[in-house]
């Protein structure tokens, strides 16, 4: 189990080394934020099919994605009166980038690991934190009634989640007795934390729904609201906004992989392999909910947020801490 | 470059980033933007708490205030009645007292700065500053910290307990009614238009 001691003084582990240089850190970080973001989207329209009985066509399900980024991509791009426009076009930027720090704190594979920072945890949270500012952002500064809405149904949405969300995290991090993604995963070893903490995954991923404002919690860009935050985006900033919502996903679904289903531990295949399965299998739960479950209405949620799901949380922390002790 | 010489130079760039944020939050015309300068400015003085080795306050200071100034953004929109605070308005009032405030802080500080004597003590490397914090906040200062814990989070509990909409006298909304359109008329729930008049009272007198 590794602590904070064997780490030197950045933090950083000392395997990890080669991964923290600046190419290789971001070809792989980007890597698997477009890899995931293209998972994401074969798996919509794969849900969306089998939801229907339709049945599945192979050319439409692997070209499907890049056919509807092509034609995004060679739209006209419309403006509003007077928006605010670079934190229109930052928002996006401002997504992808705390979603490839989220990526950057997991170790995808013994040693393979952009910053496993020995404070992995907190960063993802500060991370995740700024996600909400920029889906904000992005309403605001359209100029717009929809998108604003929008942006504000996600602030209620945030608040709401965040608690359950950090709970659960911080329920993780007391087997490992360190912040370290990476010491997480170690301490998941001969038990998985899904299995230690029966609670956790699934606090987890309803948080982790809202975070990407996905399924029924698609409260930011619903499409009640035309389409809400991203209802005056057209062409290529469309496109950029809708990859970007993509990465938060892929970084909720690595992050979940790593600290609840054990990260790269399994038998027989490679570590890196698991991984991916396991990211896959998150996904695939995160995009296909969205296609059983009806959106809930925010105020519901709000309510059971705060008055369900946190004490759930905070169960899982007390019991967690229990065990340890 | 060497590592500490990269921290060196992300020292200087983190710290002029805070200064030129937190002078934009002035000089910027709408609330929503002067609070997220502000949060530009807070999150590059976390980064500066990183390099100082004090990750877990940093990154925790990055994490609070993300969520603080997106609701303090909310609240000034609501009280300044400024549409969705897109309006341009400017963000400074009380130019003389803000003048002389912002001279004295500038030249206390300014004074502090050159005349104390600052201790120079490098940060062990094998030190655990989060450990060290969680040991501070349950040993020691316990009493100090657990005190001010209690009493805010009663506050925020009262706060909830007083804004909730089921609140001790019942749902909020059923005590609030539109106005009625006749002056004479009593105000209150039955002051709500009857479906008999198809819901816009008034309309037809």
């Amino acid at each position: 189990m590794a602590t904070d001691a064997d780490r030197d003084v950045d933090g950083i582990d000392e395997d990890a080394v080669s991964w923290s240089d600046p190419l290789p850190a971001v070809l792989l970080v980007g890597a698997v934020l477009v890899a995931g973001a293209y998972a994401t989207s074969v798996l919509d329209t794969a849900a969306a099919h089998l939801v229907a009985g339709r049945r599945l066509r192979l050319g439409e399900l692997v070209l499907g994605p890049w056919r509807e980024a092509a034609l995004l991509a060679h739209m006209r791009r419309s403006t509003t009166e007077r928006p605010d426009v670079q934190t229109w076009a930052l928002a996006p930027a401002l997504l992808a980038g705390m979603a490839a720090v989220a990526v950057a704190t997991v170790p995808l594979a013994p040693g393979v690991a952009v910053a496993d920072v020995a404070d992995g945890i907190v960063l993802f949270g500060a991370a995740m934190a700024l996600v909400m500012v920029g889906v904000y952002l992005h309403g605001w500064s359209s100029n717009s009634v929809f998108p604003l809405v929008g942006g504000y149904r996600f602030v209620a949405l945030a608040l709401s989640y965040e608690m359950p969300l950090a709970l659960v995290l911080i329920a993780a991090a007391l087997p490992a007795e360190s912040l370290s993604v990476g010491a997480i995963v170690e301490s998941q070893q001969g038990l998985w934390n899904v299995v230690r903490q029966p609670l956790g995954l699934p606090l987890f991923l309803v948080a982790g729904m809202g975070l990407a404002s996905w399924g029924p919690l698609g409260m930011s860009d619903g499409t009640d609201l035309a389409g809400g935050t991203s209802a005056e985006s057209s062409g290529g900033a469309r496109l950029v906004w809708a990859l970007a919502r993509r990465f938060v996903l892929v970084a909720v679904a690595v992050t979940g992989a790593a600290v609840f289903l054990g990260g790269w531990h399994g038998p027989v295949l490679a570590g890196g392999l698991w991984m991916a399965l396991k990211t896959l299998v998150l996904l695939a739960v995160l995009v296909g909910v969205g296609h059983r479950v009806a959106r809930i209405r925010l105020e519901r949620f709000v309510v059971v947020a705060w008055a369900v799901l946190i004490p759930l949380a905070l169960i899982d922390v007390f019991v967690s801490g229990a065990l340890v002790l | 470059m060497s590592r500490p010489e990269l921290a060196g130079v992300a020292m200087w760039i983190l710290g002029g980033s805070s200064v030129v944020a937190a002078w934009r939050v002035f000089r910027t015309d709408s609330m929503v933007r002067a609070a997220y300068w502000l949060l530009a400015s807070f999150v590059a003085v976390g980064m500066v708490m990183v390099l100082l080795q004090a990750r877990f306050l940093g990154l925790v200071l990055v994490l609070m205030m993300a969520g603080e100034m997106t609701i303090m953004a909310a609240f000034m929109v609501m009280f300044m009645m400024n549409p969705a605070g897109l309006n341009p308005m400017s963000m400074v009032h009380q130019h003389t007292t803000a003048k002389v405030a912002g001279v004295v802080a500038f030249a206390g500080l300014a004074f502090v700065g050159v005349a104390a004597d600052f201790p120079d003590r490098p940060v062990d490397a094998a030190s655990e500053p989060t450990a060290e914090l969680g040991e501070e906040l349950l040993g020691d200062s316990m009493l100090i910290f657990e005190t001010a814990g209690v009493t805010l989070l009663a506050t925020m509990i009262g706060a909830i307990a007083i804004a909730g909409k089921r609140g001790r006298f019942g749902n909020a909304q059923e005590g609030s009614a539109p106005p009625p359109v006749d002056p004479d008329a009593p105000a209150g729930p039955d002051a709500r238009p009857s479906p008999m008049h198809g819901g816009h009272g008034g309309m037809h007198h």
